[in-house]
């Protein structure tokens, strides 16, 4: 790799394992959301089980989880943390044997919960679902990484540390001590271990770091990318760097203690279900801080919005952003809780985090990053990444509002009863008028994996050397020659 | 106000140009649109549920009692209509930001014209047929998305990028004003407004 492209090599910085993860966020996307849209089909038609083991809901829905979360998610916060960590302390990587580590050691994890996951080796802990040997060498490359990251911080040559940094740092201290703490546990042989903890403290601990996972590495983790790319795309600075400060300090203070709301009417406390649910309510607070400052950061840079595509996705991330963590506090409200439990909302809710939040500010950012790390003026087409725009919106809009319907449809349809006191319908009914809002589902989000293909050819044809860069209309720099 | 419903079905665009060169005053009568609009969902899901009826799978017809569904129905009536004043007053408040000034009623006026779509195709109530429902709400749902980001820098006298930040934002608010009533439809449920249902 190194000769094939010493051209591309950065004076100061490490820009190959950016550009590695980088290229696999595109790649573990299009792994991840094609399983997603294999399990979403085989709601609507259960015949696509095969009769396998391997291939049934069970096994694939673990799958798709981890590739989405950690393969896909995970490449885009290496590469963008990398990246943001050397451009805002002016700094080369401490180590970039180290750094490559981390690219191989994640790799070899994304690759070992690829097999054993259909196999059926599951420690059943939710989004925690890989065996003991896996969950240490996570712990390995995830110490590795803040190695790497705070390193870099320790030898900055700027004095101040961006605020991005903190959201960088912050996830990833926190998820070193959720996975440690959450993976704990006592092996029986190489792919079978029990958890450290028992019964209603297991389920407690498992939804601190279930809850975290989301609060951390889906949410602190990119939010780090917004302070950095939304200024950077829209050039011009953060709109209220203090809020920026006080956003940090509340987000982490705040959602650490939110998980009990994934136990409402379970056995766990009352006192510790109701704690859960007023920290998920205070936690809108920070989450709107720092939507806001997002959102009036970009506001500024309209004019640049018809020749720039990339801006729209981080419009339209943060607006799904301001949507989803408001929809989350009212979910984890008691009685609505209730109802929305176990029913498809919650599904749609996560979708609106996922795909609209995380997915759609990734995408922005490896959009901004392509050219960059390759060395063009921008991407091969702009007009590509305007149909992924729209592939991605209008996928996105069509999973959540399925989904909604579907919830609100289920919760309702369960709990319905005659005068008499007899239930109005059975459960086989509410699977059965489910059914057209999971086509609905199936094709938005087959909508959505469609313009991940449409990226993957840009960016294919924006790293080739052989082909011509496009000529760069007058006003249309996508910020890429910072 | 039929011309205005016909206009935004049939030719959207020179429709809001004819809206936003109107004087102020015959304007702000076009608060009352939305009030009188969203009589016809209302009405038309009253007589659905309570006359007509739905089956799920292949069992018998499941309808609501005329008091149960009249309750809901005027619930709804009034959930409609305080939704469209809600992002009405939300648009009016946001259009700084965006370089427009407006007027309370002005910002009602482009929400209850914008879900125009919304409260024509309200009629399928009539027939509550779940899948016909879903499918039509699709369509009038992707139609008022297109009126807003067409209407917003013509009602608003904003250039065409400014308007498509300043709908994504009402879209944003739209969005939580909709996660807000499934919230409290779910909480006045639980506090006794549920339906009744007719013994089958």
């Amino acid at each position: 790799m190194s000769e094939l492209n010493a051209a591309l090599e950065h004076p100061t910085y490490n820009y190959k394992v950016v550009r590695q993860f980088a290229i696999m966020t595109v790649v573990w996307g299009i792994v991840g959301m094609l399983v997603g849209v294999l399990i979403a089909a085989q709601l609507a038609w259960p015949a696509l089980n095969f009769d396998l083991p391997w291939t049934s809901f069970g096994r694939l829905r673990p799958l798709h989880t981890n590739a989405v979360i950690f393969a896909f998610g995970g490449s885009a916060l290496f590469a963008t943390s990398y990246y943001v960590v050397q451009r805002t302390t002016q700094a080369r990587l401490i180590s970039d044997k180290l750094a490559a580590f981390t690219f191989w050691g994640w790799q070899a994890v994304v690759v070992a919960a690829a097999v054993t996951l259909p196999l059926g080796l599951t420690s059943s802990k939710e989004y925690a679902e890989l065996e003991w040997p896996i969950d240490i060498l996570i712990a390995v490359v995830w110490v590795s990484y803040a190695v790497v990251f705070f390193g870099t911080i320790v030898k900055r040559k700027v004095s101040h540390i961006y605020v991005a940094n903190w959201f960088f740092g912050g996830f990833i201290v926190t998820v070193a001590v959720l996975h440690i703490i959450n993976s704990a546990a006592m092996p029986v042989d190489m792919t079978k271990s029990y958890s450290a903890y028992a019964g209603t403290v297991d389920a407690m601990v498992q939804w601190w770091y279930g809850h975290n996972a989301v609060g951390f590495f889906l949410t602190a983790g990119f939010l780090g990318m917004m302070y950095y790319f939304v200024p950077k795309q829209a050039e011009r600075p953060v709109y209220s760097y203090r809020l920026s400060i006080v956003h940090f300090w509340a987000l982490v203070a705040v959602y650490i203690w939110a998980g009990p709301h994934h136990l409402h009417y379970t056995a766990l406390p009352d006192w510790a279900q109701s704690l859960g649910m007023v920290m998920s309510i205070i936690l809108l607070a920070p989450s709107w801080g720092g939507m806001i400052n997002g959102m009036m950061t970009l506001s500024g840079a309209w004019h640049k919005l018809r020749t720039d595509p990339i801006l729209r996705f981080m419009v339209v991330s943060l607006s799904f952003y301001g949507m989803s963590t408001f929809e989350g506090p009212m979910m984890s409200i008691k009685t609505v809780n209730a109802l929305s439990h176990y029913t498809d909302w919650t599904i749609g809710h996560v979708h609106s985090g996922a795909l609209g939040w995380v997915a759609m500010i990734s995408i922005g950012c490896i959009y901004h990053l392509i050219p960059v790390l390759f060395g063009k003026n921008r991407m091969y087409s702009v007009e590509l990444i305007n149909v992924h725009f729209w592939m991605s919106t209008i996928g996105t809009v069509m999973y959540i509002a399925s989904m909604w319907v579907n919830g609100i449809l289920q919760g309702l349809m369960w709990r319905a009863y005659n005068e008499d006191g007899t239930l109005t319908y059975t459960f086989v009914e509410s699977v059965v008028a489910s059914h057209p809002g999971y086509l609905v589902r199936l094709a938005g989000g087959t909508i959505f994996f469609a313009g991940m293909l449409v990226m993957a050819y840009n960016v294919y044809m924006t790293t080739r050397k052989d082909v011509a860069e496009p000529a760069l209309p007058a006003g249309a720099a996508q910020g890429s020659h910072a | 106000m039929i011309q205005h419903t016909l206009g935004l079905l049939v030719k959207p665009d020179t429709q809001w140009r004819s809206v936003a060169a109107l004087p102020t005053r015959s304007l702000n009568i076009l608060v009352l649109y939305p009030c009188v609009l969203a009589l016809l969902p209302a009405v038309a899901w009253y007589f659905g549920t309570s006359r007509v009826g739905w089956t799920v799978g292949d069992g018998t017809a499941i309808r609501l009692t005329a008091d149960s569904a009249l309750q809901l129905c005027i619930l709804f009536y009034f959930a409609m209509v305080g939704c469209v004043v809600a992002v009405g007053y939300f648009i009016h408040w946001m259009a700084g930001t965006y370089g427009a000034t407006t007027t309370f009623a002005r910002g009602i006026v482009v929400a209850g014209l914008t879900v125009t779509p919304l409260f024509v195709f309200g009629l399928a109530g009539f027939y509550p047929l779940l899948w016909v429902d879903m499918l039509l709400g699709v369509v009038a749902v992707s139609w008022s998305v297109y009126l807003l980001y067409l209407g917003i820098p013509i009602m608003m006298n904003i250039p065409e990028e400014r308007g498509f930040l300043f709908s994504t934002a009402v879209v944003g608010v739209a969005l939580v004003i909709l996660v807000s009533l499934m919230v409290s439809t779910v909480i006045l449920w639980d506090l006794g407004a549920g339906p009744a249902f007719t013994d089958v």
